[in-house]
């Protein structure tokens, strides 16, 4: 990573950091979250399972669930939003850096603040409800791989979102639109194996199911190896081409920014 | 060679035509309308390197708009723009690294970071070393004061600070061409003083300078030449001096006489000056032309005809010229 990234990204990092309250409650948060699926999925699958899961299996597949979506939710889109609306993005475009990576810089350096919750939530889950383990050493990297993807993925996804407010100029119902999205077809809310085959067909036609149901299918052992390497591609391929129509996406939008105002 | 150089710059913003009231927000739902504006029509401009231009214009004249072109922001309707030989929207990265620029009204401070954090990262950012950096920190803090809020949380800072910590942002790399769009705005009288003198010094180091703004006292201080825009098209063009020379072409003389001054009968005695009622009964106000009658012999013939108690002379300010040529009262 370059300078300029690096420091936008620790910049993103202490500006996260600097609201303790906030950060602290965004744990609470997400704990309890995780205990709330806990509890409903235990009276669902009882003794037996569900969509090839049993409670153990279950277990991890929640607690992976909080881990992505703690990293999926961490960056700061609203930011980049607000500055688009607000008309800051004059001020961005006046300084000698790429716009997008810039972003992506800010955006992951957000992410990265939020790995400290992430990682002692999990642990904190793992040692309080001992899920099932890994399927094997290697499907454990390989996870360990697929929610690093998340990175890109998810500013892939964001600054996707973000940019419609050059067109829009306003946020909110894009917002919730992709959340709900991503709730959905990352298997978040409910896995993917319990819907309908048809729709699971389309979840895995978009990126958002490679938030929860690529790690956890890997670590599980949902998928065999070469199935696993095949998910990691996909992620890969997906953060390359989410990065790419952003690009192509700015080309466009860039020359026709109107900023008003003084 | 020009350091900045627009030819027939021109910018056209597309504007929903809405009627008010809720059957006008619903009729724009279902039935778009949209009207074209020009904010900044057929602008010429040449900029030498060096030279510090006043870019002035009543409110909505266009005066922002044509520096987020020049600064590449924007990109032209039609025209083209030129900064040191690039274009600043198509080369948007390269040009930015030549070039620094202030909105008043915007920071480029990270609002919840120590102002030291911004300047760090801007550093990163246009690739300053080490040494130029303390440098022109400790340059900043010698003449803005800088290092007394240095370590304070921009979002904590007073405008006048915030505005310093700002300028600081846009000169951090040592820019040849600085815009700076209402550097003085909401700010006291001591802080403006700073400010400008803060200006006044980057020009007489050859830094080429361009200031947008609405008090004039920063023009007067700062620049050489003005730039009048008005509806997007240049009303006047030249230096500030000649400005002043061929439109302020009066001059006033405020006498304080012993008793109460009957305006009509000195208008009937000296009928070459216009006569005007002071502030007081006893003050008068009158007013000749400077082309045709010195002040010498104004004042010689007053003085002795009429004894006042107390005068002084006064001379239109360039607010005033700028004023009546926004009015329309003057013409290039």
């Amino acid at each position: 990573m370059a300078s300029v990234d690096l420091a936008l990204a620790t910049i993103s990092f202490k500006r996260k950091i600097a609201y303790k309250t906030t950060w602290l409650f965004s744990v609470l948060f997400g704990g309890w979250s995780l205990l709330a699926g806990l509890a409903v999925w235990s009276t669902l699958i009882g003794d037996g399972e569900l969509g090839g899961y049993d409670w153990q299996a279950m277990k991890a597949y929640l607690i992976i669930g909080f881990l992505t979506s703690t990293l999926a939710w961490a960056g700061s889109d609203w930011e980049m939003a607000n500055r688009i609306l607000d008309g800051l993005v004059a001020i961005d475009l006046t300084k000698p850096v790429d716009f997008q990576r810039a972003r992506a810089g800010e955006y992951i350096g957000g992410m990265v603040a939020s790995l400290p919750a992430a990682a002692l939530g999990t642990a904190a889950a793992v040692l309080a409800f001992r899920p099932a383990g890994p399927d094997s050493a290697l499907a454990a990297v390989l996870t360990a791989v697929s929610v690093l993807f998340i990175f890109p993925l998810a500013f892939g996804i964001n600054y996707l979102s973000v940019l419609n407010c050059f067109v829009t100029q306003r946020y909110l119902g894009i917002q919730w639109a992709r959340d709900t999205m991503l709730a959905f077809f990352s298997g978040m809310m409910v896995p993917l194996a319990l819907m309908p085959v048809w729709l699971q067909g389309v979840a895995w036609a978009l990126p958002f199911v490679h938030f929860t149901t690529t790690p956890a299918s890997i670590y599980l052992g949902r998928v065999d190896t070469a199935g696993a390497l095949g998910l990691l591609a996909a992620q890969a391929a997906w953060s390359v081409g989410l990065w790419v129509v952003g690009r192509l996406i700015w080309s466009q939008l860039v020359k026709k920014v109107t900023v008003h105002g003084g | 060679m020009p350091i900045l150089e627009a030819r027939s710059l021109t910018k056209t913003f597309r504007r929903p035509d809405k009627a008010s009231g809720f059957k006008g927000a619903v009729k724009h739902l279902v039935q778009r309308k949209y009207k074209n504006y020009t904010a900044v029509d057929g602008i010429d401009l040449s900029i030498e390197p060096g030279e510090s231009v006043a870019y002035v214009g009543p409110n909505g004249a266009g005066k922002s708009t044509t520096v987020k072109l020049l600064t590449g922001i924007l990109r032209p309707s039609e025209g083209t723009v030129r900064v040191m030989g690039r274009d600043p929207h198509t080369e948007r990265i390269a040009n930015a690294h030549d070039i620094g620029v202030l909105f008043g009204q915007r920071t480029q401070l990270w609002w919840d970071l120590p102002v030291e954090e911004s300047l760090k990262l801007l550093k990163h950012m246009y690739g300053v070393s080490d040494a130029d950096y303390q440098a022109r920190i400790a340059k900043f803090d010698e003449l803005l004061d800088l290092g007394e809020f240095m370590p304070a949380l921009a979002r904590t800072l007073s405008l006048g600070q915030r505005m310093r910590a700002d300028l600081a942002c846009a000169l951090i790399h040592a820019p040849k061409m600085v815009y700076l769009d209402e550097p003085t705005i909401g700010l006291d009288i001591s802080v403006k003083d700073r400010l400008r003198a803060f200006l006044r010094e980057l020009v007489d180091d050859g830094t080429t300078l361009l200031l947008t703004s609405h008090d004039l006292a920063d023009i007067e201080e700062v620049c050489e030449r003005i730039v009048v825009i008005d509806k997007g098209a240049i009303a006047y063009d030249g230096p500030i001096q000649q400005l002043k020379a061929h439109y302020i072409t009066t001059k006033a003389v405020h006498l304080i006489l012993e008793g109460p001054a009957d305006v009509p009968a000195l208008a009937g005695k000296f009928p070459d000056y216009e006569w005007a009622a002071g502030e007081s009964p006893s003050e008068v106000v009158v007013t000749y032309e400077s082309n045709r009658f010195t002040t010498a012999e104004v004042l010689g013939g007053l003085t002795s005809q009429l004894a006042p108690r107390d005068l002084s002379l006064s001379e239109p300010s360039i607010e005033d010229v700028i004023r009546r040529l926004y009015a329309g009262e003057l013409t290039k």
